[in-house]
């Protein structure tokens, strides 16, 4: 799944936790009152004054985030079912 | 309530089952087709049931039936209509542990603040159902002769409600109460991260709008994300008042759009609550006061105390004593469920991240730790949303003391000279929810809660920020955003102002002696 201008604040946060740490340092703060806010990410980049090309480059950022932790946890599941093989051998 | 709790016959008994649905008019629900939201506990993070949420389809069919029902519900006296109230203040009675049980595993606070939480629902409904017989309007002298001149209050319309997961069913009922018992109706979005509670809570209601014929469309629940409840409620002409307890930024959305097309709004956002302890203090009730303001609800109500302003005669040894009871409080962290224990979980994961950087922020502007801070690991702390509350030393001018945390960190800010100053720091942020004092001294008293005092709509005296009780207005002024449910006269807000001249002569005079004869 890709992160997308117009993806809900809510459904950022609940799919992709790590999202609201990096809007955070960027000054998005994406939970407030322990609820995440309304509205889109763009809704939420452009109210702390980000221009278009700025929110694309936030984006790109945030899926490449995401892409290098699927492949963090795609070589760990490698890793777990190589060793659950050699088990299996072994027995 | 045994010790252990059993989440599961709790469900049971409250009538939820593995997936439900997140669309009601009253007795009915909808079979709805939208996105299933699952709700995992705080406390041990396991799953506890779904709710299937609203499409804009049943957005819609909701608000219709809402609109027809309105019509025969305003025609229904106030007392009649109280009486529903009065019998749903007793269903709330009758299953006051069970939904405060299932408060608790949900939201994650403490089953006697579950409970209590529950008791303010009844609390409401009971006065409520007093005052039914008590909404008046004014008669008013004319200046023309054999006139009669009136004010009185008609019922308003659908009155939207959207609540916070801290307060999962409490605030619904604040609002409810009083606007049923005004002639509306009530639509309510609670929070998606608290659905069962809401779908729960519109079950234990149910017989009672059965067994009064109470017409489909006065008490609707629609759970829905932001993209079906969002700004096409707050847009929506038919939503005559919409009623907001949440965050600033949230809220001022909400003022925003209802603004723009002149509805009504009651926000009832985020505060920055300070304890005020003077040298003249009874520095043990002020101790346990502000403790219990601090860590109650692990830091998580709009009430809880975030600073407390200290004079400097006394600063050492309240710091001394309160990381002394929160040593002892480290004891009681866990299940709260388990009624041993005074504080439970943060409610999830990103409230423990708000938590860690405001505590690496107080730190980066100068603050210091003095107590706590620490995410609790290992057995019966799996979920990592359990922590150590904290206390840090801050000034009052640094950013992240300025903002509200919504997490267990209280900051101590050392004031010098008379309670003008400790005033002045008070009411020097841009919330102003609730405020407090201890002093035994009258002058200090007395200038607190004067013109020249606090700025907050609540300024207590020798007693905590957090804990109010129905009878009095709540809500606060600012960045609070100056709503107010409950209260004695809360009613009106629920009710439209109308104002009738009657001409029981045969003439017709008009007001300010203008005269507009043809002849």
């Amino acid at each position: 799944m890709k992160i997308e201008k117009d993806i809900l604040i809510e459904d950022l946060v609940d799919d992709f936790p790590f999202a609201e740490e990096y809007l955070r340092v960027k000054g998005i703060k994406c939970i407030r009152c322990g609820e995440p806010i309304w509205g889109t990410l763009e809704d939420a980049c452009k109210e702390k004054g980000f221009t278009d090309d700025a929110i694309n480059d936030i984006i790109v950022e945030l899926n490449e985030i995401n892409q290098n932790k699927n492949n963090h946890n795609e070589q760990n599941n490698q890793h777990t079912r190589s060793i659950d093989t050699t088990r299996l051998d072994r027995s | 309530m045994s010790k252990t709790i059993n989440i599961q016959e709790v469900l049971t008994r409250l009538g939820l089952t593995e997936v439900n649905s997140g669309v009601s008019t009253g007795t009915q629900w909808f079979d709805t087709e939208g996105k299933l939201n699952p709700s995992y506990s705080p406390v041990d993070g396991s799953l506890i049931a779904s709710v299937k949420t609203a499409t804009l389809d049943d957005y819609e069919k909701v608000i219709t039936t809402a609109q027809s029902a309105f019509k025969e519900w305003k025609m229904t006296p106030a007392p009649i209509r109280a009486e529903v109230i009065r019998q749903i203040g007793n269903a709330l009675r009758e299953a006051k542990d069970d939904l405060g049980a299932l408060v608790s595993y949900e939201m994650g606070k403490i089953f006697v603040e579950g409970a209590g939480e529950v008791q303010e629902m009844i609390d409401i409904c009971d006065f409520a159902a007093g005052q039914a017989r008590t909404m008046n309007g004014f008669n008013l002298q004319s200046e023309r002769p054999m006139h009669r001149l009136m004010e009185q209050y008609q019922p308003l319309g659908i009155v939207g409600i959207i609540s916070s997961f801290n307060f999962p069913v409490a605030v619904w009922m604040w609002n409810a109460a009083l606007a049923i018992t005004a002639g509306d109706v009530v639509l309510w979005k609670p929070s998606s991260k608290t659905p069962l509670t809401a779908v729960a809570s519109h079950k234990i209601i149910e017989k009672v709008l059965r067994d009064n014929n109470v017409p489909e469309g006065v008490f609707n629940l629609v759970i829905g994300r932001s993209s079906v409840m969002g700004d096409n409620f707050l847009d929506d002409k038919r939503v005559p008042l919409i009623s907001m307890t949440g965050s600033t930024a949230i809220g001022k959305r909400v003022g925003e759009h209802v603004g723009k097309r002149l509805g009504k709004t009651i926000l009832e956002l985020g505060g920055n609550n300070a304890v005020i302890v003077t040298p003249k203090a009874n520095i043990n009730m002020a101790l346990m006061s502000t403790v219990f303001g601090t860590v109650g609800t692990a830091g998580q109500r709009c009430t809880s105390t975030r600073r407390i302003i200290l004079h400097e005669d006394i600063y050492d040894d309240f710091k001394e004593k309160m990381v002394n009871a929160y040593k002892k409080l480290k004891s009681k962290i866990g299940s709260p469920i388990n009624p041993d224990n005074l504080i439970g979980p943060l409610h999830d994961i990103h409230a423990v991240n708000q938590f860690k950087y405001a505590i690496e922020q107080v730190q980066k502007e100068g603050g210091k730790i003095v107590y706590g801070g620490e995410v609790l690991e290992g057995k019966g702390f799996e979920t990592g949303t359990y922590v150590v509350p904290c206390i840090a030393e801050a000034k009052n001018e640094f950013e992240i003391v300025q903002e509200e945390t919504f997490a267990p960190i209280v900051y101590l800010i050392k004031y010098s000279g008379d309670v003008e100053n400790a005033i002045a720091i008070n009411n020097d942020v841009p919330q102003g929810l609730s405020s407090a004092i201890f002093t035994q001294d009258m002058q200090e008293a007395e200038k607190f809660y004067s013109a020249m005092g606090s700025d907050c709509g609540i300024a207590n005296v020798n007693a905590g920020t957090s804990g109010a009780e129905i009878g009095g207005a709540f809500g606060g002024e600012k960045e609070t955003g100056g709503g107010r449910e409950s209260g004695s006269d809360a009613w009106k807000v629920y009710m439209r102002r109308q104002t009738t001249t009657v001409n029981y002569s045969s003439d017709l005079p008009l007001a300010q002696g203008i005269k507009f004869d043809l002849d």
